[in-house]
């Protein structure tokens, strides 16, 4: 058997002063040999992060090693100088989780890698260096890496600011690469290809991984053997497959048992029929943002940061909007909620085009309509009663009566599971999950019809999200609520909603029905998304077959003719020349692409849209 | 391209902006009272005198008028001549109305041209005393939150910011002058004499930089890329030396636009002390004068001194953070 490369000997890593101090890792050893792909997963605040921080010896304060040591190729790195270690970090290198904040800001990517690689490894001239660099940059697909070299962090995507750290980590050709929830920030489809591409360089390079991650999908996707940390504590250690299949340790099941399935579980809601009330209705609604020019003289480029959206929601419906940054989810939600007006196009609720309502009218309509944003904690006012922010939007709609007042908070906060008691307490002490229950409860207050949810249960563990879509369920029958989530997250839409609208720079790709979107998608960007999704089970789309490298064209520059084109494996000639409209699929399932034949065979893009309003 | 635009744009604002202040000053100098023409001819002078001196001058004139007048002047160069002051630099001010000296009086431009250098040179040299100073003191801070340099740095910009600039003009002038005789104090004869009233500028300058230095640098420490940069390697020495100093002077750079700017007004009273011979004591006597055309000047060559500085401060500032969108 070789050496391991790295070997973690009974490391235990406590935070604060020696009476108060709490530990974060107990006791923790275990070994990675060289090439080695190895997965740590564990809820947050299981230690996990510490983990991957002391492998490479940041542990600042207050977090400090108790005891233990940790074995790069035998020597322990805690016992060695400052020079030592920073020689040594031409083995060991480290991507985190947030690629925006790594770099100064105020030089050029490709200059700062240069300069790492020059600081870690004597002796490379510098143009030595900038060859390396910019061979690594075209490696990770940075399109035009020799012009990307001289640009600066914040003229890159997240995304592409990911890649160029992959490649920082790896132009000293590491013997070690610790990935730290390296995919965290990124959409399903980009960090699909990032994971692809350290996968594909990091053996190549023969470069051993610990990749920390909080999700076991992910880990699934970037490993062969999976450590589960539970507490500060490593609790199980099995290959991949072994423990998806036989998890052995009470937190791996519940965390195996957890992990949504999108394909092995019918849909939780049955589709509706299409007979129902329509409450709102989008026809045409655009929304075009202008923003100054830097260069050139004067003038303004025009965000189309929504395009001719139109769809109906119907009483009852719980109606996704999904899509990755930037595909004008959050710019339709404002539009939704008359924060802004839309550029073009009407939103009508009951028929009336909310643009035109004022004053008392407004009022009854933010009555109806409510909202429950996705900040569980810059959401809720830190030094207000939790009784307060609940009363506030009653005083708002004219309620005088105390008692009343008080009894209908009491009410509501029953209802989404608040205890009464919290009704003097500051919101300070509470866990997100709590917190999301209380902007629940916000929104719930006023007996809305219709509420808005802008990614309310992405800041939350698996567990709380589950016990939240219940309760929205719950709700939903009681009140006959109708929802409408907007969302990245299509392992919750499939559980939570019936009906998915999934958009692409501002425009809606399809528009279907839960079980059709996802076992028949319409539009080749609804499969990419499908078979980027992390997830446990078989997949019915492989990513090789659905997506094309790159990312999402800047909304600045919209390509004419369809939009998806740069990305999409079956472009033809005619999507560079014909953008392709919703297209009727079935009775209630649409999707923009030139692919789609109707099944009537008549249906001409105006009949599209003329079966639309109507269904 | 950016660089050329960005330029088009400001100085054509900064065109806009002078313009604006030379009508202000102009409107106002006009509506307070004081006759200048009665300084001018003296007090004895007969009333009709001076309604010929005035109406030849165009003073009788409405306000648009006379402005007008003036701007095409500026506009060609020609700031106008001093109401009172004699070409030759003898005396100020006109005792007797039977002036004979009325042609020669100075350029205004030239009056302000040969002040203006003075004034800069001891503008340049206060922001190396204070840049230097306070440079070392707030970095120092700056790298060590809540520790002694920190504490330091806090107790010498609290001190500097509590001494009055005229009092502390005339203790370094009685210290140094008078009785270590290191150093001239009144007047100028030679680069020396600009040691003094800088150190005093400096003073009043350095406890705004301190303070930014110590909380920008303090911030770029915590900045990820600091603790990033650690563990990809580099040390400790190149993270502060090309990262963080050079992000913490974007905040910088932008105060010294507007200190250095103050700082022209601020020399007012300390040339005034040192009798040295910069605009600040140019503009005194002006004023005290009512010479028009010279504190117009005056106001118009700053406001551009102002406008062009900023101007170059917010490119710079650009090409070190190229997210800044000016």
């Amino acid at each position: 058997m070789t050496r391991p490369l790295l070997a973690l000997r009974n490391l235990t890593v406590a935070a604060g002063r020696a009476g108060s101090a709490k530990i974060i890792l107990d006791s923790v050893s275990l070994s990675l040999a060289p090439r080695d792909i190895v997965g740590v997963v564990g809820a947050s605040g299981s230690g996990k992060t510490v983990l991957s921080k002391a492998v490479v010896n940041w542990l600042e304060p207050p977090l400090a090693k108790r005891s233990g040591e940790v074995l790069f190729e035998g020597r322990d790195i805690y016992a060695m100088g400052g020079a030592d270690m920073r020689s040594l970090r031409q083995r060991i290198s480290y991507v985190g989780a947030n690629p925006m904040g790594a770099l100064d800001p105020t030089l050029p990517v490709g200059v700062q890698i240069v300069e790492k690689m020059r600081a870690v490894v004597p002796g490379v001239s510098r143009r030595d260096a900038e060859r390396r660099v910019v061979e690594l940059l075209d490696a990770v697909r940075i399109p035009s890496a020799r012009n990307r070299f001289h640009d600066y962090p914040s003229q890159f995507s997240g995304g592409m600011m990911q890649r160029a750290l992959i490649v920082d980590a790896l132009v000293t050709n590491p013997a070690l690469l610790v990935a730290d929830n390296v995919t965290q920030p990124l959409d399903v489809t980009v960090a699909a290809q990032v994971i692809r591409l350290m996968k594909e360089l990091t053996t190549s390079f023969n470069t051993a991984v610990l990749f920390v991650s909080s999700s076991l999908p992910v880990a699934r996707e970037a490993c062969s053997r999976i450590l589960v940390m539970d507490g500060g504590r490593i609790v199980e250690e099995q290959s991949t497959e072994d423990l998806i299949d036989k998890p052995v340790y009470p937190y791996t099941r519940e965390l195996v048992r957890q992990t949504p399935r999108i394909w092995g579980e019918p849909a939780a809601t049955p589709p509706l029929n299409d007979r129902r009330e329509v409450v709102l209705s989008l026809r045409d609604a655009s929304q075009i943002y202008k923003v100054r020019k830097k260069a050139g003289f004067g003038g303004v480029n025009l965000v189309r940061a929504v395009r001719n959206v139109t769809f109906d929601v119907r009483r009852g419906d719980s109606f996704a909007i999904v899509g990755e940054s930037g595909c004008g989810k959050s710019t339709l939600m404002r539009l939704l909620c008359r924060l802004e007006l839309p550029s073009s196009g009407q939103i009508l609720c009951s028929d009336q085009d909310i643009a035109a309502l004022k004053g008392k009218g407004l009022l009854a309509f933010r009555g109806r309509l409510q909202m429950v944003l996705q900040d569980p904690f810059g959401s809720l006012p830190p030094r207000t009663s939790i009784g307060k922010i609940l009363e506030d939007p009653l005083r708002t709609h004219r309620w005088r009566d105390k008692v009343r007042i008080r009894e209908r908070v009491l009410k509501v906060m029953g209802e989404v599971g608040l205890p009464a008691e919290l009704y003097e307490e500051l919101p300070l002490g509470l866990s997100a999950g709590q917190r999301q229950r209380v902007n629940v409860a916000r929104a719930l207050v006023l007996e809305p019809e219709i509420l808005i949810m802008d990614e309310t249960l992405s800041a939350l563990d698996q567990a709380e999200q589950f016990k939240l879509i219940d309760l929205f369920q719950k709700l939903q029958k009681e009140y006959d609520l109708t929802y409408i989530f907007i969302s990245h997250d299509l392992a919750m839409v499939r559980k939570a909603c019936n009906r998915v609208a999934v958009m692409y720079l501002g425009e809606v790709f399809e528009l279907a029905d839960n079980e059709r979107l996802f076992f028949d998608p319409g539009h080749p960007y609804t499969k990419a998304l499908l078979s980027a999704m992390p997830t446990l089970e078989q997949r019915r789309y492989r990513p090789e077959e659905c997506l094309l490298e790159g990312e999402p064209p800047s909304p600045l520059d919209i390509p004419d003719g369809c939009s998806f084109r740069s990305r999409c494996p079956q472009a033809m000639n005619k999507c560079s020349r014909v953008q392709p409209s919703l297209t009727v699929r079935e009775r209630q399932d649409f999707a923009a692409c030139h692919l789609i034949v109707p099944p009537a065979a008549s249906g001409d893009t105006g009949a599209a849209h003329r079966t639309m309003r109507r269904s | 391209m950016f660089v050329l635009n960005f330029l088009m744009r400001r100085l054509a604002q900064g065109a806009l902006i002078i313009f604006l202040v030379s009508l202000l000053i102009f409107t106002l100098l006009r509506v307070v009272p004081g006759d200048p023409v009665r300084l001018m001819a003296g007090g004895m002078a007969p009333e009709a005198l001076i309604e010929k001196i005035a109406t030849d001058m165009g003073l009788r004139d409405p306000i648009v008028v006379q402005f007008g007048r003036y701007i095409g002047g500026v506009v060609r160069g020609d700031l106008g001549q001093s109401f009172v002051r004699p070409a030759n630099g003898a005396a100020t001010g006109g005792a007797t109305f039977n002036d004979t000296t009325r042609g020669e009086r100075a350029k205004v431009l030239s009056l302000i041209l040969e002040a203006l250098p003075m004034t800069l040179q001891l503008a340049a040299v206060t922001l190396v005393i204070a840049l230097v100073f306070s440079g070392i003191v707030g970095i120092a801070g700056g790298l060590a939150i809540g520790r002694w340099p920190d504490k330091l740095a806090f107790y010498i910009s609290s001190i500097f910011i509590s001494l009055p600039n005229f009092w502390l003009g005339i203790v370094l002038a009685l210290l140094f002058s008078v009785k270590l005789g290191w150093l001239p104090a009144i007047g100028y004869r030679g680069f020396a004499y600009t040691i003094l009233p800088a150190i005093v500028l400096a003073v009043e300058l350095s406890p705004v930089l301190i303070r930014t230095l110590v909380s920008s640098v303090s911030a770029q420490m915590t900045e990820p890329y600091v603790a990033v940069g650690h563990v990809r390697g580099l040390g400790r020495g190149r993270i502060i030396a090309n990262h963080a100093l050079r992000n913490a002077s974007v905040p910088l750079l932008n105060l010294l636009g507007i200190q250095f700017s103050s700082l022209l007004g601020g020399v007012i009273i300390v040339e005034y002390i040192f009798d040295y011979p910069g605009l600040g004591l140019l503009t005194i006597n002006a004023v005290l004068q009512r010479d028009f055309p010279l504190i117009q000047g005056i106001a118009i060559v700053t406001s551009a001194i102002f406008v062009l500085i900023n101007i170059i401060v917010d490119l710079v500032a650009t090409t070190m953070d190229p997210r800044l969108e000016y």
